[in-house]
């Protein structure tokens, strides 16, 4: 039912995981084959070239994030893919990691030798014990084929991978938190500068990489840059999405379509339109911390810059639809109810911001508001984005600056009505 | 250098520096909560914010962000207050506010704070948390009520004290700072996060509720402890020193402080203080008027002429000026016999670095320490002699990736640090892994040569001394100690330490000679960075050196003059600061000498086990009470100043020596330390150079930051075979105590209360032993009994007492071998 390119999950079977064998058959490691023969600049130049951007939600490209690595630094140097994935509305590395864990391997023996790591570390999302073993299964395939470990096809390069289970929280996704908590350490997230590819994993100059951004790259090297470029519908995009599918849909399923893709296509062709028939009202674009994007929305192209120009984000790509039944108080409610209790507790407009947030949310949606608290909510939006210490907070003001924004009527309503009017 | 531009201001700083350090050079003060100068940037309180025109869209922390060229920073705007406004408000969202009842009072950064940025009224109905206080430690008091989640806490405990108590607990919200288990506070106690906490969620217990802070009178002087020097500022209400004070911008320990120098001070309160002289009559010591008892002490000391007359032993915790007087008053004696400390221990110094180096002392600064790249300390104990030098190690690991190095007999401290390295030997073969090491270099070409004195015969002592046979005989791994010393001699900048003192009597000299030779091998005297630290133990050790508190002549050192005393051959002693029948090695020796001299006097802050036999006791004046100078271990002179005066008729050292020294007929007076102290400098040319008023708060480092060695002579050395049994016995120092003093001080005492030995799990099970069980340990032909510790920081066979406790009766057993060989039974 999907007519566009699948490269990701082109191996893909229902309830299957994917062996090295079969693998093997469909062009497996022949990408890594191809990058051992290249220097691990023009492997950096290559990636800079297909305009790979991070797919973990910030979206930094990822080339330009190799080449500022220190790769001819002695030492250790570690590769960690961040397979954390507690984003609310947020599922499609898991797809991967079920579907197809040599995809990953692959890209990040490619991307370490790019890097010139000595180590990687797959760090994975607590609920995600399946993906950690199918993982370690195909590690230990690798292994035994001589894709990972000492003298790697015969090329002198070495790597070592290992799996790591978080011990389970949205913040852990955070790169520098990660980093943290992969040391056994509380997962605050850390000062900036020094920035990871200085001073990381044990003081060591690491690169972090979301698990679909580190699937990609395989196939970057085997098609090369120009291909990938063409598998978006954006001139200015590259590459195709994962899009899980969440909430008031027909259909809410993980999907890889071309990015570019008009949102409307989205809902209607993948999504199968809103359950019930009924209309589509707004939807959070990339996940839990990204603003709504609404009706007026629809024809946008899903790719990071069209959704930049409206004050939005594709994150990562976890789109949530809402239907017109729904209140959009309610809802940024409880969204900012999880990033409360998400917030580390390190920086005071998280800590304690986001609590006053959530309580002024609150008030409104069961209409004890006034007026004054509605433009107490806007202040504080204000004093939270750009204040925190990480972004997990700003992230939580993306829904609440939304709502402000695209549904003022609808506070207003709660406010005057002295009730929700949804009930 | 970065130019940049605050508030409209040019300002030229170092290209480390963050926008904070670089507005506060120019005057220009940006508010802080989280940030704190000893701590690495944090970021967290966000009080901090400003522009910066280069990073539109976003406020900027001052305290993390590092500066950069062209910078051009707003420090206040109308957004930035209101910024500052809203974080304070959010601060107080869950803050109890009992600024009423809170001994933060008056001097809390949310006070303050909140003064400054605005009401405390809130606009936010939150809940306000009502934890439990942790109070069930006696030194400090925590109240999370009142935490702002600033972090200092945590991480001063970590960065500095390399503790780790403290982790922040739950999220979000319900975010707090809690020990392990979120049990009650049990650690080092040093106070540290007493001092950075910003508001009053950490206390300390003895000072609660005893003054506001602006009642508080404040002064500036140097810990009456150890060596390291630390300045600690005294807090003085009616005459009474009611706590000690934190200030990081004076002093050499960057206002770190142990225990001892935290929570130490309550002896010099204590009611136990003397207060009147005494002078034994009829075998009794009563209480007499001062005239009566110098005269009485007058008369014993003068008369003392039938044998080797009067031997004068001092402690190392007089000020330089005291020292001064005191040779004075032997030379109105007409005594030789004059020394310090045991005589032995600090032989390292006086006879071992000068016969390799040609100086007497350290030849570093402690703040070199932090940016060494190779830290070699020779015994686990170093931190617990100097703590706050041990945070400077702490630190170089933690800021700058130092390798340390450990040579030690057992675990501690030091070996726990980030990356350490133990060479763990049997106990008493240190210097045999010196010399190993030293073998090392010389016989893969890294050892620096030219200019060495000795060097053929050095080599030839060395020969049996290969990794291998050193490893065989000390179990430490042969290749291990080849890559140390090679790491050493490889480094940049590289330090060894070794701390000295009474219960580090056995082979001082060698071993300092064998650190010596070491580092000249691996270039380290004389380098810029560099150092050969021997750290006294006591507060003044290096002044006692320094001023030349030794035999005179053909004098008796203090285990001759013992000795003699014990023989009846002495006539007189005059013991001062000391009490060598608790600290000494051999205590029978000491007590024999006490028994059998002729004549005693005494002079203590109290009635000691030694003074207990004098015929003349004088009350003296603790550090608090008196103004001078005192030496640190890293040659720092320092001004020591009066806080308060002394109890009852208790007198300086300084005052009783002159005022002996007056009836004996000697008619030199000096009138204040400062004159003194200009005296000194024609009898050690060193101090020649400074005049008394002009040592700042840093004080003044004689020699320079790097003391250039006079001669490069290497001295073979060998080690002596410790004797062999199935336990062996070894004494030193614990952290919570220092010498005698200290067992006198409520602080320490509370946490550690009593004397005890330690032994590994592994023992401990053979024996059938639990903690707290009394042992029988006997060796030298006597037995004593003392209180089980065990724990995981000794190899199996050795055993731990520390010596500070002197009616546990350790020195008994203990008579200045590096190890006793012991027997141990239940
Ligand atoms: C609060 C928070 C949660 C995050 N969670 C994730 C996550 O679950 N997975 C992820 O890949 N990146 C997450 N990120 C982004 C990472 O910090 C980082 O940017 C990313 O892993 C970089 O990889 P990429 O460049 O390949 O996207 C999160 C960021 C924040 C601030
Ligand atoms: S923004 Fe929130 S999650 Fe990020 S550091 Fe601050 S408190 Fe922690
Ligand atoms: S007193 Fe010292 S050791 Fe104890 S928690 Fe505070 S800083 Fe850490
Ligand atoms: S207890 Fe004090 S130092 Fe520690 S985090 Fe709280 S406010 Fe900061
Ligand atoms: S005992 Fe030593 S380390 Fe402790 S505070 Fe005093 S001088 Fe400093
Ligand atoms: S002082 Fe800068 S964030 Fe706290």
């Amino acid at each position: 039912m999907n007519d566009y390119p699948q490269v990701l999950f082109k191996n893909r079977l229902p309830g299957e995981t994917v062996t090295l064998r079969s693998y093997e058959k469909t062009g497996g490691y022949q990408g890594l084959r191809k990058a051992l023969k290249m220097s691990p600049n023009e492997i950096c130049e290559l990636v800079k070239d297909s305009g790979l951007r991070g797919r973990g939600g910030a979206g930094f490209p990822t080339g330009i994030k190799w080449s500022f690595f220190p790769s001819k630094a002695p030492g250790e140097k570690y590769l960690v893919c961040n397979g954390d994935e507690m984003e609310p509305g947020t599922y499609k590395d898991r797809q991967l990691l079920r579907a197809d864990p040599h995809q990953l391997i692959e890209g990040m023996v490619i991307a370490s030798y790019a890097l010139q790591a000595t180590a990687g570390y797959i760090f994975l999302r607590y609920a995600y014990e399946e993906c950690a073993q199918n993982v370690e299964r195909a590690i230990a395939e690798a292994k035994a084929a001589g894709y990972l470990g000492e003298n790697i096809l015969g090329s002198g390069f070495a790597l070592s991978l290992h799996v790591h289970r978080s011990a389970g929280r949205y913040i852990l996704g955070e790169e520098t938190a990660l980093l943290n908590g992969l040391e056994g350490k509380r997962p605050n997230p850390r000062a900036k500068p020094p920035f990871p590819a200085q001073r990381g994993l044990f003081g060591k100059p690491t690169n972090v990489n979301n698990v679909e951004t580190l699937a990609n790259v395989s196939h970057i090297i085997n098609h090369g840059p120009v291909w990938f470029q063409e598998l978006a519908l954006t001139i200015e995009g590259s590459g195709t999405k994962l899009f899980g599918l969440s909430g008031h849909l027909n259909r809410t399923t993980c999907f890889e379509l071309p990015l570019g893709i008009p949102l409307r296509e989205v809902v209607e062709t993948y999504g199968g339109g809103i359950r019930q028939g009924r209309a589509f009202k707004a939807c959070l674009p990339g996940g839990a911390s990204t603003p709504y994007l609404t009706a007026e929305h629809l024809d946008l192209p899903m790719d990071f810059n069209p959704l930049e120009e409206v004050g939005s984000r594709i994150g990562t790509a976890g789109v949530t639809v809402f239907d017109e039944t729904t209140c959009m108080v309610a809802v940024t409610r409880n969204l900012v109810q999880f990033f409360a209790r998400e917030s580390c507790g390190f920086c005071t407009p998280c800590r304690d911001g986001l609590p006053m947030v959530s309580w002024l949310l609150d008030k409104i949606e069961h209409g004890l508001g006034n007026h004054d608290d509605l433009c107490l909510l806007a202040k504080q939006v204000q004093n939270i984005t750009g204040r925190s210490f990480c972004a997990l907070a700003e992230g939580a003001m993306g829904p609440v600056e939304s709502l402000l924004r695209l549904f003022e009527q609808e506070l207003k309503d709660h406010i005057q009505k002295g009730q929700c009017p949804f009930l | 250098m970065v130019n940049l531009t605050i508030d409209g201001k040019q300002v030229t700083v170092s290209k480390t520096a963050t926008i904070y350090d670089a507005a506060k050079e120019v005057g220009i003060n940006i508010p802080v909560l989280c940030y704190a100068k000893k701590l690495l940037p944090y970021g967290a309180c966000r009080f901090c914010l400003v522009q910066v025109e280069q990073m539109k869209g976003r406020l900027i922390p001052a305290c993390t962000t590092p500066v950069s060229e062209g910078m051009v920073v707003t420090t206040t705007s109308e957004e930035i207050q209101k910024v500052r406004k809203t974080v304070m408000e959010f601060l107080l969202v869950n803050h109890v506010l009992d600024c009423p009842v809170c001994d933060k009072g008056g001097e809390c950064d949310l006070q303050d704070l909140a003064y400054e940025f605005g009401s405390i009224s809130n606009r936010f109905e939150g809940v306000k948390f009502d934890l439990p206080t942790d109070e069930i430690n006696p030194l400090i008091e925590r109240n999370m009520n009142r935490c702002v989640l600033c972090g200092r806490c945590v991480r001063v405990c970590d960065e500095v004290v390399g503790y780790g108590s403290y982790s922040f607990i739950n999220r979000g919200f319900e975010t707090k700072i809690a020990t392990a288990y979120d049990r009650g506070l049990n650690c080092e106690f040093c106070g540290q996060c007493v001092s950075l906490c910003p508001v009053g969620a950490i206390l300390p217990r003895p000072f609660k509720f005893k003054a506001r802070p602006w009642q508080i009178k404040e002064v500036d002087s140097v810990c009456g402890y150890c060596g390291n020097g630390c300045t600690v500022t005294l807090g003085v209400l009616d005459n009474k020193i009611e706590t000690i004070r934190f200030n990081d911008e004076i002093g050499v320990n960057d206002g770190n402080l142990c225990i001892r120098g935290r929570f130490g001070y309550a002896y010099v309160n204590h009611q136990k203080r003397l207060t009147k002289p005494l002078v034994r009559k009829e075998g009794q010591l009563v209480e007499v008027e001062w005239d009566e008892a110098l005269q009485v002490a007058a008369e014993g000391l003068s008369n003392a002429q039938n044998g080797q007359g009067v031997g004068i032993l001092s402690g190392a915790r007089l000020t330089n000026e005291e020292f001064f007087l005191l040779k004075n008053l032997a030379k109105t004696i007409g005594t030789d016999h004059l020394d310090h400390s045991g005589g032995e221990c600090y032989k390292g110094v006086s006879e071992g670095l000068n016969e390799t180096l040609g100086v007497k002392a350290s030849t570093g600064t402690f703040p070199q320490l932090e940016s060494c790249d190779v830290i070699l300390a020779i015994r686990s104990d170093f931190w617990e002699t100097h703590p706050v030098v041990g945070m400077v190690v702490n630190q170089a690991i933690r800021r700058n990736d130092a390798q340390l190095v450990v040579v030690a007999d057992k675990r501690g401290k030091l070996t726990k640090l980030p990356r350490a390295r133990t060479l763990l030997t049997k106990a008493g073969y240190e210097l045999s892994i010196l010399n190993a090491m030293s073998k090392v270099l010389l016989d893969e070409g890294l050892a620096q040569v030219d200019g060495l004195q000795n060097l053929d015969a050095f080599k030839a002592a060395l020969s049996e001394y290969t990794p291998e046979n050193v490893a065989q005989q000390t179990g430490v791994d042969a290749d291990l100690l080849k890559d140390s010393a090679r790491k050493l001699a490889g480094a940049k900048k590289s330090a060894i330490l070794l701390a000295y003192g009474l219960p580090y009597t056995a082979q001082s000299k060698e071993l300092a000679a064998a650190a010596a030779n070491l580092a000249l091998l691996a270039g380290i005297p004389g380098r810029a960075g560099s150092g050969l630290y021997l750290c006294g133990e006591k507060a003044n050790s290096q002044g006692a050196i320094d001023l030349g508190v030794l035999p005179a002549g053909n004098g008796l050192g203090a285990q001759q003059m013992l000795t003699a005393a014990g023989e009846g051959k002495l006539d007189a002693l005059y013991v001062i600061a000391e009490d060598p029948i608790s600290s000494y090695p051999d205590r029978q020796m000491v007590e024999q000498a006490m028994d059998k001299v002729g004549f005693s006097v005494v002079q203590d802050l109290f009635l000691s086990a030694t003074a207990e036999k004098a015929d003349v006791v004088f009350p003296a004046a603790s550090f608090a009470e008196k103004e001078g100078t005192f030496t640190n271990a890293e040659r720092r002179i320092q001004r020591v100043r009066q806080g308060i005066k002394s109890p009852g008729e208790a007198k300086t050292d300084g005052a009783i020596i002159s005022a002996l020294a007056n009836k004996l007929g000697n008619t030199l007076s000096f009138t204040g330390e400062a004159a003194i102290f200009a005296e000194i400098g024609k009898d050690v040319p060193a101090y020649a150079e400074f005049n008394y008023h002009e040592i700042g708060s840093q004080g003044v480092v004689w020699g320079g930051e790097t003391l250039a060695p006079t001669r490069r002579n290497l001295v073979s050395v060998s080690a002596e075979q410790p004797a062999s049994a199935d336990y062996h016995l070894v004494t030193g120092s614990a952290l919570y105590h220092s010498g005698t003093v200290s067992v006198h001080a409520s602080g320490p005492l509370a946490v550690m209360p009593e004397a005890y030995v330690e032994l590994g799990r592994e023992d401990a099970a053979a024996l059938g032993v639990n903690d707290g069980d009394l042992l029988k340990v006997a060796g030298n032909g006597v037995e004593i009994q003392l209180k089980a510790k065990v724990d995981n920081r000794l190899p199996k066979g050795l055993l731990f007492a520390p010596y500070h406790f002197g009616n546990a009766g350790l020195n008994k057993l203990y008579r200045g071998e590096a190890v006793v060989a012991v027997s141990v039974s239940k």
